[in-house]
């Protein structure tokens, strides 16, 4: 059955940077040049060709796109300049917007300005309500203690509920993925072979090996860095908390490791925003806003987090405080609106595709071994 | 007959011929034969020394016939030939024994290759026996040309011949010049408006003193040979005629091309769809400025499809070489006067060589035009949408760059036709003597060497007469047929081959047979003698009529009865 | 000693003699039986020519020329093709059998096709043996 090809998709997928994909004429040098790509998943030509044509549906149902890392290879070796790497980094940010049944994440996309607004009217709402508890509940000149401006039992409980319905949303773009690209899929993938590869999501989680496939290992390494400095700062901060909060000795089981995620986050907010201002490397050549929203509240977030730190174990309760205001206003903005409808999503949803894309490709291949006897029964 | 001093040279080539034949053997055997007063072999008879050693051998054993067991004579005849003619003796005077590439080079056995060469170098002997000297031939040069078509080529090569002050006759079969370039409006890939490039050219035209335009007008019959043509040219339509008698020394055929009959192809529906038009439909619209579906409103979906006709099994199997850009060349026209429209290309191949041409295809995709590449063998096929979509059709592609089959939305359809040689080109071919090939192109002298030559000397060919062509290449084409001839005119005369049929007016009896077979018409019946006598400017020497002269009448020079006889019984 | 027979080939200039070179210049092989006249068109063959050969002792005569719609004389070998079924009832009238004529089209790009050609007539005259014809053909005609 033939697809009814939409001419829209294109003009769409401008306001997520695939602007230039219109000058591919499918010479393959980019599939060709990508060190990832292989059997049954060659990329990134053909997803470019789903996206010249308007295949709207072939392109949500489409893996392909998180199985890049962005290498820049493919961009480099186009003979006509399409930026194979930049269109693939679109898709992803257009995937995102698909998964999120909300609208959100589209708005956010499309409107830099909308994304901005959210962001204020977030940080102020945060700020008003910290403000307000801790008014209520304690002291501003205290940190730590019994009255402190905000007891970390407080703040981690409000992490808790936060956590949770961030995660019940993300969970639900989870589910929107794996129902366009395995759900209504014609490839049938048994449920035993999800439990029996289910240790992938995992380790494609925390080693991000595929990365490590690419020519250029530096990359791999600043964005492991980052991811782990990012999920050790997650797992401090909704079980440890309290052990932040109180002092003001310093614990150094969690504080080592705080500082450590700290260097972290800063390095790598600070190496990326670096090289998109000078745009050293061909995947900081083009930005999105959103790239650029995403890292400077990631910077943001980190520095008022190791200041209100320091200030705390100097003694100045007050300016701790204010601080700690300032960084939540950072902190409750990031992660409401960019983990479930923006970049931050992609560190559930590349895992899932390497998994997804795995169990795929297992399917393709059994189908093609099964299909072979037939194939050869028939020709004998 | 008088004792002939024939000197005989076996070439060993090297060990091409050596390796396979004894070439001492052979010249052993030669020197046995009557006449024969010097038979030599040598390593390399074409080298300056080989050629050097016949010269000497003619000075001083006083030679009067040569033969050069050698190559093929279409390899080194005309060397030969001018080392005779550098020891004095008329060139006509050799005869070369194929005995490499038709010998050493074919054969395994070198017993049998040697008898054989031994053959051919005798029947050679034989044969040479008979040659009679033949001089070269001139004629006068008429510095006058006819122009058959008037469209770029014609126009372009009319301008050039006149600009150097000869007289041209510009025929053009319409009212008008301009032929098919006339019906475009812009041109790829630089987008210059094909009005100007002709307005100002055919203004030149209408000035130039030296070019008689004859509008409404054909060429009826060309007789004569190079330098010395007669045209009948038959100008009005019914009613009121009038003819023009030229004398004119050379031709350049500019015919052009019809564009292909979309309603041919099936799947398109073309004549059945009101929104489905050919490239030309959409030049006209482009030239009025207005582009709309039969129900007046601009589309919002146009789809272009590539190759109608051309790169085909059924239609025909050549690319038509210019619809490729010119369908870029409309995504781009349709772009800019529909800013909001969706353009769709559908091809099979993209040909975008040519200068320019890559750029404009980037360009192209740039101003998202959306290509997709059908297969050749597995047309696109258009059909009606139905209430639900808001677009007249939906074209099926099955897409090979995706491999997925697709329905596009389209409100106007472009067939892109493909040029296809004219119907009467035929008639044309036959009236000043030129070749047609499969596809009804006319056949250039050599498809690289001399690609605005003929067969028939003086009548030239330029545009898409000759195969499907661009502006640009037309107007070379014609600027270089221009050239040839003003060559011609500057030496004032022509030489013509000294091989060619001449009547024996004493054995003739004027049956005529021979009028009817000549495929140059070179052969003429003298009313008052009774007799034919050959225009040996128009012959070409191929020996039809001697052959079937039934009082043996008729000799082909340099191909007689008697020196063929001798040949065969050398052979033998 | 086997009989080799001895054939004489009439080739067009244009394309058959163009044709036999490329067999040489690609290095094909094939039989020796052949011996060549160059013509400037297969209609420059005279029946006369044929008869002459057989006379002289051919067992076979080759007639080739550019395929139809190629003629370098735009319609010489038509006449050729028209000229040929005369010209075997003419060779049975001397007791020529008409296999040991042949006329055939090679182009200048078919060096292939002359080379097969040739193999080919060269073992069929061989199977048919010695052409006996001569004597017919030497008598003088006033004395038949």
């Amino acid at each position: 059955m033939a697809i009814l090809a939409n001419p829209r998709l294109v003009g769409e997928l401008e306001h997520y940077g695939a602007g230039d994909v219109v000058k591919c004429y499918h010479c393959g040098n980019c599939s060709a040049a990508c060190p990832f790509s292989k059997e049954p998943f060659i990329f990134p030509r053909k997803s470019m060709r789903y996206l010249q044509m308007g295949l709207e549906d072939k392109l949500r149902g489409n893996l392909e796109p998180w199985l890049c890392y962005y290498c820049g290879e493919c961009s480099e070796q186009c003979p006509r300049e399409a930026e194979p790497g930049e269109v693939m980094m679109s898709m992803r940010r257009w995937l995102t917007a698909q998964y999120d049944f909300t609208g959100i994440s589209k708005l956010f996309y499309k409107s830099w300005k909308a994304e901005l607004s959210a962001i204020v009217a977030v940080a102020l709402l945060t700020g008003l309500g910290f403000w307000w508890w801790g008014a209520t509940h304690g002291d501003i000149r205290h940190y730590d203690g019994p009255q402190a401006f905000l007891a970390s039992s407080f703040v981690h409980a409000f992490d808790w509920i936060m956590g949770g319905v961030l995660l019940a949303l993300l969970l639900t773009n989870c589910a929107r993925m794996w129902w366009f690209s395995m759900g209504r899929s014609r490839i049938n993938v048994p449920l035993t072979e999800y439990v029996r590869r289910a240790w992938l999501l995992p380790v494609h989680f925390l080693t991000q090996k595929r990365y490590r496939e690419c020519e250029k290992k530096r990359p791999w390494a600043v964005h492991l860095a980052l991811m782990l400095s990012y999920v050790t700062m997650l797992v401090l901060i909704m079980f440890f908390l309290h052990a932040f909060q109180e002092g003001p000795e310093i614990s150094w089981p969690h504080h080592s490791l705080g500082y450590l995620a700290t260097i972290g986050l800063i390095g790598a907010s600070v190496y990326a925003l670096r090289g998109r201002i000078r745009r050293s490397e061909t995947h900081y050549k083009h930005s999105h806003e959103t790239d650029w929203i995403f890292l400077i509240l990631l910077l943001y977030v980190a520095v008022t987090g190791i200041v209100q730190h320091a200030l705390h174990r100097f003694g100045a309760g007050h300016a701790a405080n204010i601080l700690y205001l300032a960084h939540m206003m950072g902190v409750v903005p990031m992660l409401v609106l960019e983990v479930p409808f923006s970049k931050w999503a992609h560190l559930a949803y590349r895992p899932l595709a390497m998994y997804f894309s795995e169990l795929q490709g297992a399917a393709i291949l059994a189908r093609e071994k099964s299909a072979a006897p037939a194939v050869r029964a028939r020709a004998a | 007959m008088e004792e002939r001093r024939i000197g005989v040279y076996v070439c060993n080539c090297g060990t091409n011929i050596a390796k396979m034949v004894d070439c001492e053997a052979v010249a052993r055997e030669a020197e046995q034969l009557p006449g024969v007063v010097a038979a030599r072999s040598y390593k390399y008879m074409c080298s300056n020394p080989g050629q050097e050693m016949i010269q000497q051998d003619i000075r001083d054993l006083k030679l009067d016939r040569v033969v050069v067991a050698a190559c093929s004579p279409r390899m080194h005849e005309l060397t030969f030939r001018g080392a005779l003619q550098g020891a004095g003796l008329n060139p006509y005077f050799l005869e070369m024994a194929n005995i490499r590439e038709q010998c050493s080079w074919v054969h395994e056995d070198a017993r049998a290759a040697t008898s054989k060469a031994a053959a051919l170098t005798r029947a050679a002997v034989k044969r040479v026996v008979f040659h009679e000297p033949l001089e070269k031939r001139y004629v006068d040069m008429c510095p006058a040309t006819l122009v058959i078509g008037g469209g770029v080529a014609g126009i372009t090569a009319a301008l050039e011949l006149a600009g150097a002050d000869q007289p041209v006759y510009l025929v053009e079969r319409e009212d008008h010049l301009g032929g098919n370039v006339a019906r475009v409006d812009l041109t790829a890939p630089y987008l210059d408006s094909a009005r100007d490039i002709l307005a100002e050219r055919i203004a030149r035209v209408r000035e130039n003193s030296n070019i008689r335009v004859l509008l409404e007008s054909e060429v009826q019959q060309v007789t004569g040979f190079v330098g010395n043509f007669t045209a009948t040219i038959r100008t009005g339509r019914d009613g009121e005629v009038a003819t023009t008698e030229a004398r004119i020394g050379s031709v350049i055929v500019c015919t052009g091309y019809q564009p292909f009959d979309a309603a041919r192809v099936q799947s398109y529906g073309y004549g059945w769809f009101p929104n489905v038009v050919t490239s030309f439909d959409f030049e006209r619209m482009l030239r009025s400025g207005r582009i709309v579906t039969d129900k007046g409103a601009p589309p919002r979906y146009v789809a272009i499809v590539h190759c109608i006709g051309s790169r085909s099994q059924e239609f025909h199997p050549y690319c038509s070489r210019v619809c490729c850009m010119t369908a870029l060349k409309y995504a781009h026209e349709a772009k800019s006067a529909l800013p909001e429209a969706y353009v769709y290309d559908l091809y099979i191949d993209m040909h975008a060589f040519g200068k320019g041409c890559e750029d404009f295809y980037r360009r192209s995709a740039e101003i998202k035009t959306i290509f997709l590449m059908y297969r050749k063998g597995s047309a696109p096929e258009i059909r009606q949408a139905g209430p639900k979509y808001d677009c007249e059709m939906l074209i099926r592609v099955n897409d090979q760059l995706s491999g997925e089959e697709v329905d596009i939305p389209a409100d106007l359809v472009v067939l892109m036709v493909g040029m296809e040689s004219r119907e009467d080109a035929g008639k044309v071919a036959r009236m000043v003597n030129i070749s047609q090939d499969k596809d009804g192109w006319f056949i250039e002298s050599h498809p690289k060497l001399d690609p605005v030559a003929t067969t028939t000397d003086g009548v030239f060919i330029a545009g898409a007469c000759q195969a499907p062509k661009d502006i640009t290449d037309s107007v070379a084409q014609a600027r270089a047929a221009a050239a040839r001839i003003l060559g011609k005119i500057a030496r004032g005369r022509i030489e013509v081959d000294a091989v060619f049929a001449e009547v024996d007016e004493e054995r003739c009896s004027g049956c005529r047979m021979c009028n009817e077979l000549c495929p140059y018409v070179a052969i003429e019946y003298d009313e008052t003698k009774k007799r034919s006598h050959v225009i040996s400017a128009l012959c070409k020497a191929c020996g039809t009529c001697v052959a079937s002269c039934p009082s043996g009448a008729i000799k082909a020079r340099h191909f007689t009865d008697q020196q063929i006889f001798a040949q065969i019984e050398g052979v033998l | 000693m086997d009989f080799e027979p001895k054939i004489v080939g009439f080739l067009c200039n244009w394309c058959s003699y163009t044709g036999a070179d490329l067999a040489g210049t690609s290095r094909i092989k094939y039989e020796p039986n052949v011996r060549v006249i160059r013509v400037m068109c297969s209609a420059r063959v005279d029946p006369t020519f044929v008869l002459k050969a057989f006379e002289q002792g051919a067992d076979g005569v080759l007639i080739c020329g550019c395929h139809p719609g190629d003629c370098h004389y735009t319609e010489g070998n038509y006449k050729t093709m028209r000229r040929f079924p005369l010209l075997k009832r003419l060779l049975g009238d001397y007791g020529i059998e008409p296999e040991r004529v042949r006329l055939e089209w090679v182009s200048a790009s078919e060096g292939h096709r002359f080379a097969e050609i040739v193999n080919d007539m060269a073992a069929k005259i061989r199977a048919m043996g010695p052409c006996l014809a001569r004597p017919a053909l030497t008598e003088d005609p006033a004395q038949r």
